[in-house]
């Protein structure tokens, strides 16, 4: 039997065991997330515009990765607002960075791969490059949104009467909590996925010169940060709109009050 | 006004280390130009076998020298619009060159100044954003870390006939507790978060071996991956190790300090309130965090896909060849990730119960 059939089976069991319908959900939230993908290669196949295709895919994404992963509808909410505007500020920066650093296709090291394949295919791969870069920050992204403005929840709910600057405080303790722990999801994630050319890159004993600007390297580095940017500017997003959330909030409450 | 200087401080750094890179010739021993002017000279319309029109374009590039006595070449460079492989250069791109013979052609774009911007720029906001002390630990680690990730690439390479997966197993327990050890402090909580973290991603590779044994690898392409030095197969399994350990860190650490905050507030509990506790939190985590991994296994294999589908080749077979080790490991780690919740809960709840009952 196929070996990743299997694995999946498996995969499947283990979920509904531990998680029951919130296994069930995130099981079928990765299926859609997989098929979100597969349409997104599709229209940029069919030569749409990878600019608002890779948007609203990223949309898409990021409302089953945060949606079908939490029940709690004011923290999903906000950690959706939080990524949507993260990753904006993220697609910025990547478009600077492919204009300048132009990190797309392939290199001579691909050689073997690409034999017999031919190479002037139409689609523009800068505009490819684009799309890898922010497609791979956006489940470290919604995972950051969603870690914060849960945790932040929390202390509301327990403290509910909490000033906007006791609250800024908190934001800051949990913030940096979450920030070490989400980074080193990312760096591990990105250093596992690469490790085969790295070791290639030293046992082929690159000059250093090439390690620090050739593109495959300088690739993963570009994705690797812009992933951990992704991850700060959502602590930073999140905890200001949940304090303006809660000072909304509070004045609505006295108002009430007032009436009575 | 406070805030007016801080950020004015942070783009002047920024702009200082850009300044610094783009004058750095005199570190490179290999020729390093800069490209004054571009002239498109031969275009030539295309159309593959498989129908795709594209152009090649010719350029003559006047490049400057900036670390050699002859200041001014000339460089011919043919791209394709498409720029799969080939590429387009710009007036102003600082270009590696090497020297052959009498002829001089580009190993590279000069992307040392970009990279070094950006990375100064998220260095800056990591430390605006947090008290030095806070980041200080966080960049200690990961400097730590990828000090000994050279370490193992060294032991790896020095010897014929390493066991990859052995060196890097060895490594990810470093690096996890370098991690937890540098976070937590040398705690109960670090020791059991890195006893849940090491004891999870052991279950999983052991899962991964047995069902590749047993289903003899039916569906797996390990001959596909690139850039391969060493046996594809435990190459792999050591990237899979390295890569679900983070994950599972994050996972492990969010649990076991829910877990002991329940013990705060009160330390006398049974087993079954440590256990329903933290799968409830391993619940509503693990999915996001499933997510993080699966978007950068997918997107890193997504070039190639676009590569064969303007080759003529069907989704079946793209699957197949191109996202297959991506969609295994994408699945392998949500295994790990989901083996984290029960594992972590089960030792939190013994070691504690346990704890409290001796007392």
């Amino acid at each position: 039997m196929n070996t990743i059939g299997v694995l999946i089976i498996i995969l499947f069991v283990l979920m509904l065991l531990v998680g029951h319908m919130q296994g069930l959900k995130v099981f079928i939230g990765l299926l859609l997330n997989f098929a979100a993908i597969f349409v997104l290669i599709v229209l940029i196949n069919w030569q749409f515009n990878v600019y608002i295709i890779t948007g609203i895919m990223s949309l898409i994404i990021l409302a089953v990765a945060i949606y079908l992963g939490a029940e709690n509808s004011e923290v999903t909410n906000n950690a959706f607002k939080t990524s949507v505007i993260v990753v904006a500020i993220l697609m910025i920066i990547a478009v600077i960075m492919q204009y300048f650093g132009q990190f797309q296709g392939f290199t001579t090291e691909n050689s073997e791969e690409l034999e017999g394949l031919s190479l002037t295919v139409g689609i523009h791969f800068g505009d490819v490059a684009i799309a890898v870069m922010l497609l791979s920050v956006l489940g470290a992204v919604a995972e950051a949104a969603m870690a914060i403005v849960a945790d932040l929840n929390e202390v509301l709910e327990r403290t509910p009467e909490m000033t906007s600057s006791s609250l800024y405080g908190h934001a800051k303790i949990i913030g940096g909590q979450i920030l070490g722990t989400a980074i080193n999801t990312l760096f591990f994630g990105v250093l596992g996925s690469n490790l085969p050319l790295i070791i290639w890159f030293v046992r082929l004993k690159y000059p250093i010169a090439m390690f620090i600007n050739a593109k495959l390297l300088a690739t993963e580095v570009v994705t690797m940060l812009l992933g951990m940017l992704g991850i700060l500017l959502s602590i930073w997003v999140a905890s200001w709109l949940v304090v303006r959330d809660n000072v909304r909030q509070q004045k609505v409450g006295i108002r009430h009050e007032r009436d009575i | 006004m406070r805030h007016t200087i801080k950020y004015g401080l942070l783009l002047v750094v920024v702009l200082f280390v850009w300044l610094f890179l783009r004058h750095d010739a005199f570190l490179y021993q290999n020729p390093v130009g800069q490209v004054t002017q571009v002239q498109a000279s031969v275009t030539q319309k295309t159309t593959d076998e498989h129908g795709n029109a594209d152009v090649m374009i010719t350029q003559r590039l006047t490049v400057k020298l900036l670390n050699r006595e002859k200041r001014i070449i000339v460089i011919h460079n043919d791209y394709a619009k498409s720029q799969v492989m080939t590429q387009k250069y710009r007036v102003g791109d600082q270009l590696l060159l090497e020297k052959v013979a009498a002829n001089t052609h580009i190993l590279s774009l000069k992307r040392d100044a970009w990279v070094g911007a950006l990375m100064t720029f998220f260095l800056a906001l990591l430390l605006m954003y947090s008290k030095w002390r806070a980041t200080s630990w966080l960049l200690l680690s990961m400097l730590i870390n990828i000090a000994l990730f050279g370490v193992a690439l060294l032991v790896d390479i020095h010897n014929k006939d390493t066991n990859v997966l052995l060196i890097f197993s060895i490594l990810s327990i470093l690096f996890a507790a370098v991690s937890l050890i540098l976070v937590l402090g040398r705690t109960l909580q670090m020791a059991l978060t890195l006893a849940a973290t090491l004891i999870t991603t052991f279950l999983t590779i052991i899962l991964l071996i047995i069902v590749l044994d047993v289903t003899h690898n039916v569906g797996v392409h390990f001959e596909t991956m690139s850039y391969v030095t060493q046996v594809p197969a435990t190459l792999f399994m050591a990237q899979t190790v390295i890569g679900v350990l983070g994950a599972v860190m994050d996972e492990a650490s969010d649990i076991v300090a829910m877990q002991f905050g329940m013990r705060r507030e009160n330390s006398i509990r049974e087993f079954g309130d440590y256990w329903h506790a933290g799968v409830s939190v391993g619940r509503e985590i693990m999915g996001t965090l499933m997510n993080v991994l699966f978007m950068i296994f997918i997107a890193e294999t997504l070039p190639m896909v676009f590569l064969m589908l303007r080759n003529g080749n069907n989704w079946a077979y793209i699957m197949d060849q191109v996202m297959n080790l991506g969609i295994l490991q994408t699945v392998i780690s949500a295994i790990g990730i989901v083996l984290a919740v029960p594992v972590t809960s089960v030792i939190v709840g013994l070691a504690l119960t346990r704890k409290a009952g001796r007392q």
